[in-house]
């Protein structure tokens, strides 16, 4: 199982409201392994990756929240300069459009990574595996502490 | 089905005539025992023996909200108190409630009024009515409450809230009908919904009132529940719900006219309007004891539709009220009902139904805000899909209005939910 489940969470540009998500969570015992934040004028998206992502989902609704779960990938990147790059390229080659990006705080080894999602999820991973680039399960996200 | 063939179907002729002989009457009793009235006619320069067809009826006086607050609490009577069996009363947002005083006979051709309603719209004497009218000041729970007795159904007396347990309620006892304003009926069925409880419930039939609402909102309503959504009208001043109710043709609201005169006029200049125009709808109660009421202005918005009904009843109708006109927004010299945004709102896919209005005066320019609740179904991971909810919203209202709106997203169960008459619009141009 290539694929990862993030949690969208969607929030008012209100003070505080990115808080509210994160303490639901930290109350539940949830750890958060990424976070990102997009947002337009009014309102914005909290995207997270977590260890049980069913379960994320169900506390932030029961509690109130509009979230959704969205199939993304997450590829492990060789800290090196140019590395994201090359995978860019192979990206680009295969003809896979990126709708965003983020990154993991924390590292494995030499590695960084990143969450990605893309157009084509299928054709994304045929390509990873044609380039050598490595895709984290939702079973590997519990090893990155 | 119809409840009291004889009646419903009396040709128009006769109908009418019958109205006349009521009106008569009627003059005759508020002359003689309402000071105001006597007051008012003479103001007109009118006695009630000028008024000598169904057609002079435009030269009495109106009877307005603002009449009664005046008379409060007991000045509108025709009878004194030891006669009066109930009174009612509106909830006055400002100032003084409205008062009415129901006879013996008021209580009991109310009943009858309302029985007809039910089976008019689908319901029998086998059904189960869960009730979910308020009970007390206002007249939707009692109202409802004697009709479904008078009709021999079983009704549930369960007011309105406590949203739970009406769902509880609901499932274990069988519930065959709902009565409830349509915002509540709203808040119970995302409810049910959200308790997974869609599949236990054998509703067949609401019927709803109290406030306007859209078409949409009926579909809506009726796909949730799998029921045939109703519209019941009814205003307190004049009776309370059973004044007209939609039959099985959905086209429309019979009003009961051989205890009511319907009239539409223009709002601005009072001229009464032919059937089939757009106006404020004018009442005349013609069987009424208590507290009879002359060319009542409702300050509801809708048209008379005279062509005969495929249900076969003669008695005419009137179009599913558009608004109220103390709700009819004025921004930046448009009119603008709640309802028509809530329509605008309801076509668009998955969109729920909860919206909040907040209108405003920037720069010494009208500005229109509609608020809507993202859920689950139409939330998006990617912020220009849910920006491009946010312009279709701005395109749909303006293609319809013809004004432009600030369209923001909220997040859910941010806006207010209503157990009673939902509150859909903020004017902070009168704050
Ligand atoms: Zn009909």
């Amino acid at each position: 199982m290539k694929r990862l489940n993030q949690i969208s969470v969607f929030v008012e540009n209100k003070p505080g409201r990115l808080l509210d998500v994160v303490e639901v969570l930290g109350n539940n015992n949830i750890d958060i392994k990424a976070i990102s934040l997009a947002d337009s004028s009014d309102f914005g998206i909290v995207r997270f990756i977590c260890e049980d992502p069913k379960f994320a989902h169900e506390i932030l609704t029961k509690n109130g929240f509009t979230a959704s779960l969205t199939e993304v990938l997450a590829i492990a990147i060789s800290d090196r300069p140019g590395s994201l790059a090359k995978v860019l390229k192979s990206f680009k080659e295969s003809n896979i459009n990126i709708e965003y990006m983020y990154g993991f705080s924390a590292k494995i080894k030499d590695y960084a990574v990143m969450i990605i999602k893309v157009s084509d999820l299928e054709e994304t991973i045929k390509c990873c595996i044609a380039n050598n680039i490595q895709i984290l399960s939702q079973s590997d996200i519990k090893s990155i502490v | 089905m119809i409840y009291d063939d004889e009646i419903e179907t009396l040709p128009r002729e006769a109908l009418e005539a019958l109205q006349f002989k009521r009106l008569q009457q009627t003059l005759e009793r508020v002359y003689a025992l309402v000071p105001f009235y006597k007051e008012a006619f003479k103001k007109a320069n009118i006695l009630p023996e000028d008024i000598k067809s169904l057609k002079d009826l435009h030269k009495l006086p109106f009877t307005t909200k603002d009449d009664l607050r005046e008379s409060y609490p007991y000045g509108m009577f025709s009878m004194p108190i030891n006669k009066i069996v109930r009174i009612h009363a509106s909830s006055g947002t400002t100032g003084k409630p409205t008062v009415v005083g129901y006879s013996k006979a008021d209580i009991e051709e109310w009943a009858q009024l309302m029985a007809r309603s039910f089976v008019a719209c689908g319901v029998t004497d086998k059904d189960i009515i869960q009730n979910a009218y308020g009970y007390g000041l206002f007249t939707g729970g009692l109202g409802a409450h004697y009709g479904a007795e008078k009709l021999g159904a079983a009704v549930i007396p369960i007011s309105g809230g406590n949203t739970k347990k009406q769902i509880m309620i609901m499932v274990d006892f069988k519930s065959t009908v709902l009565t409830a304003t349509p915002s509540y009926a709203q808040l119970l069925a995302d409810t049910i919904e959200e308790m997974g409880l869609l599949d236990k419930i054998n509703l067949r039939v609401g019927v709803f009132g109290a406030e306007p609402w859209s078409e949409n909102m009926r579909q809506k309503l009726e796909e949730k529940l799998r029921i045939n959504a109703m519209d019941i009208y009814g205003l307190s001043e004049i009776m309370g719900p059973g004044v007209a109710i939609e039959c099985e043709a959905k086209e429309g609201l019979h009003i009961w006219e051989d205890a009511f005169i319907p009239e539409i006029i223009d709002p601005q200049t009072l001229e009464p309007l032919e059937d089939g125009q757009e106006g404020e709808l004018v009442i005349t109660t013609i069987k009424k004891q208590a507290m009879p009421l002359i060319r009542y202005r409702t300050k509801d918005i809708t048209r008379i539709i005279k062509e005969p009904c495929k249900c076969g009843r003669t008695h005419r109708r009137i179009q599913k009220i558009l608004g109220r006109s103390d709700d009819m927004l004025i921004i930046r010299g448009v009119n603008v009902f709640p309802s028509q945004i809530e329509s605008v709102l309801m076509e668009i896919e998955g969109l729920a139904p909860h919206y909040q209005l907040i209108v405003d005066r920037v720069n010494n320019l009208d500005t229109l805000e509609v608020q809507v609740e993202v859920d689950s179904k139409v939330f998006s991971d990617e912020i220009k899909r849910l920006q491009s909810l946010q312009n279709q919203i701005q395109k749909d209202i303006k293609d319809l209005l013809g004004i432009t709106t600030k369209v923001t997203l909220v997040e859910p169960r941010t806006i207010q939910r209503s157990e009673g008459k939902a509150k859909r619009v903020i004017d902070k141009r009168k704050i």
